[in-house]
């Protein structure tokens, strides 16, 4: 609120990156707090747990790298009503402040209405661009994530009414923590169970991008600011995976069988299978980024579908090396933008002599993306097929890698295409457009994934065996 | 006292017969302001239903929701969106791709499709059955208004109808959630109308036109 107030919008970039530090702390301090803690409890809607830290770790490393960026980003924006820098500050705020209210939320009826906000905090940030295409994305995604979510309210309300039937008194038939416990007491109104997961799943999956509900998921990010895409990629996407994490921790306990799992793996390869086939004949760039989200959201459910606890560490480590990876690029892929000035991939080539520094980042970050060591995604993925291969479940493990192995060749045509080759314009001569700051970012990015992709630091593991212990059965 | 006693019973009777005609006239309706009062008239008919029902079974919260339920839906959102329908300045036709009878049968069917299932998988339930094959039907009406119109106000519509349907499922199975959630609720909602009235004003400026079948650039 108060960037809004600053006109100026270089006092608002000023503001917007004070309160950006304030706020990195005050995320630091919660997780430090539950690390050493255990469980935090503010009044009967508000909780955190080690599930909650390492959304917020991520969440806020996500945060900091995208307001830095922006930072850099949008110096060459115009001021019109609503598409102002303090607005597009302000909204972002607003979005991260909803973001952080799903993950602290106790009770399930406050994490719809949270997540709901969250569509109607992006959609002003999707459409950003007053663009045809930023309009149609923004409505798209508006429509589709409302419809979504009125499913998911109605999973709740399902879920609700199973918990009073079941004897659970009123007061705590939304609370998740209180659910989680008398979940075992669930299993007398069963089929009522089921039936909530099914719609919760249909819900919150449209906000995670399974497909078929994924059809808002390619142009929303497509036609956002850049920032906000790696916003949505790296952010929403966890956001809405951390509900259906919550919603399968008591479905699990409640059903007494795999059905909340079977129905994740149904999801998670339909969502691993369609975007490795479509990513072939992408033309845009940030649209290839896009369906490369939705199948690593497929990755991650097959993780959790499996169960399990290296399937799960696999899971929620793979939330936080994709919230980077993709972050890294989409950050290239802005760079390329500001550049070129179009994201086409046919209209691209020679980007190594032109632009060094980027197409390197744009390199590492598919290496990184598809899966190769000694980045990060290769550690969680491998966990994942670990699982599968340890279960047994072998259909799932042969998707998972078929899955990667269509990526990969999408990746290195597309990427080929634009790094190699002659340029189809000299060389700029006043140097690449691209701020340093951009560059500090796309570093950051990279030095994560290659750390963790070596070993993953001693804190985090135990941050992430406690988020597991969490949900595990 | 006793006509308050059947006033309630009266509209608990009555409210999901009312329902399904507010549900056939939407179905039918060709202008867009007509489609809006219809909507206030289903909320207004919802309202009344939580309130007999707050009446009936002493629950004191429910009076609370049934305010909240009046002042937003069938005032609130209402009266917003014939102010934007007037500032928008296009024209009142409800932009139909489905002819009206045809889109009345299908309204029809829905409403019969409602009521077996809730008959055959949801009947051991014991509440009331035709209110809750009242709200499956709002859901499944509310989807179909959706889909076959072409205005991007009417899939708002469809939207707000939609949710009427969950708020009615909610309240005939459980009487509504716990008073801080159904707030909430409504102010999403409310705030979701009033983002899509933003956009709705960008589509205008930037389309010409609110025909979302011209929104058909981004495919694949």
């Amino acid at each position: 609120m108060v960037v809004l107030a600053c006109r100026n919008p270089r006092v608002a970039t000023a503001v917007a990156l004070a309160f950006g530090v304030c706020e990195e702390v005050v995320l630091g301090s919660i997780v430090w707090m539950l690390h050493t803690r255990g469980v935090l409890v503010s009044g009967t809607y508000l909780r955190a747990d080690g599930l909650t830290a390492v959304f917020i770790l991520n969440l806020g490393l996500v945060f900091v790298l995208v307001l830095v960026y922006a930072a850099g980003y949008l110096r060459h924006l115009p001021s019109e009503r609503f598409s102002s820098p303090r607005w597009f500050y302000a909204l972002l705020y607003l979005f991260l402040f909803t973001m952080l209210g799903a993950y602290l939320s106790a009770n399930l009826g406050l994490l719809w209405i949270v997540m709901e906000g969250t569509t109607l905090a992006s959609a002003l940030l999707v459409g950003f661009y007053n663009t045809e295409g930023a309009v149609e994305a923004g409505w798209k995604y508006l429509v589709v994530c409302t419809v979504g979510l009125a499913f998911a309210l109605f999973g709740t309300i399902v879920l609700y009414l199973a918990a009073v039937k079941a004897g659970i008194p009123q007061t705590a038939a939304l609370d998740w923590a209180s659910l989680n416990e008398l979940a075992p007491k669930l299993v007398h109104s069963r089929e009522l169970v089921k039936l909530a997961f099914v719609f919760l799943l249909i819900g919150y999956g449209t906000k995670v991008g399974f497909v078929p509900m994924h059809l808002w998921l390619p142009d929303a990010h497509a036609e956002a600011p850049t920032p906000i895409s790696a916003m949505l990629s790296a952010g929403l996407l966890n956001c809405a995976m951390y509900a259906l994490l919550r919603y399968d921790s008591i479905v699990s306990r409640a059903t007494l069988s795999s059905f909340s799992h079977h129905l994740l793996l149904a999801f998670g390869a339909a969502s691993l299978v369609i975007p490795g086939l479509l990513m072939l004949v992408q033309r845009d760039l940030k649209r290839l980024l896009a369906y490369s989200s939705v199948e690593h959201m497929g990755i991650i459910a097959t993780g959790i579908g499996l169960g399990g606890a290296l399937g799960l560490y696999g899971a929620l480590l793979h939330t936080f090396n994709h919230s980077v990876a993709k972050s890294l690029l989409f950050f290239s892929a802005g760079s390329v933008r500001e550049n070129m000035g179009t994201l086409r991939m046919d209209r691209i080539a020679g980007l190594s002599r032109l632009l060094p520094w980027t197409s390197s980042g744009l390199v590492l970050g598919g290496l990184a993306i598809v899966g190769l060591p000694p980045f990060s995604l290769f550690v969680s993925e491998f966990a994942i097929l670990n699982e599968a291969f340890s279960q047994a479940k072998f259909l799932v493990a042969t998707v998972v890698l078929g899955t990667l192995t269509l990526v990969f060749g999408a990746f290195a045509f597309h990427f080929m295409r634009m790094i190699a080759g002659d340029p189809h314009q000299p060389a700029f001569a006043s140097g690449s457009k691209t701020s340093p700051l951009e560059f500090a970012v796309m570093g950051v990015c990279t030095a994560c994934l290659i750390t963790f992709g070596l070993w993953v630091p001693t804190g985090f593991q135990s941050l992430l065996r406690h988020a597991v212990e969490v949900v595990q059965r | 006292m006793p006509v308050a006693h059947l006033a309630a019973v009266k509209a608990l009777n009555s409210a999901a017969v009312l329902l399904f005609l507010t549900l056939l006239l939407l179905a039918a309706a060709k202008r867009l302001s007509t489609i809006i009062v219809l909507f206030a008239v289903q909320s207004a008919v919802l309202a009344a239903d939580v309130m007999a029902v707050a009446y009936v079974h002493r629950i004191p919260e429910a009076y609370a929701i049934a305010a909240l339920v009046f002042l937003t839906k069938v005032i609130g959102i209402p009266y917003a969106l014939l102010k934007l329908l007037k500032r928008l300045q296009v024209s009142r036709q409800a932009g139909s791709t489905v002819s009206s009878a045809l889109s009345v049968s299908i309204t029809t069917g829905l409403i019969v499709l409602a009521f077996s299932a809730v008959h055959t998988y949801l009947g051991g339930l014991q509440v009331g059955e035709e209110g809750l094959a009242a709200a499956i039907a709002l859901i499944l009406c509310g989807a179909f208004l959706m889909v076959s119109r072409s205005k991007a106000i009417m899939q708002i519509m469809g939207l707000l109808v939609l949710e009427n349907g969950i708020f009615l499922a909610a309240l005939t199975t459980t009487f509504g959630m716990p008073l801080i959630i159904e707030i909430g609720v409504a102010f999403d909602l409310v705030m979701g109308v009033f983002l899509m009235g933003i956009f709705m004003f960008r589509i205008r400026d930037t389309f010409e036109d609110l025909d979302i079948s011209k929104l058909r650039r981004l495919r694949g």
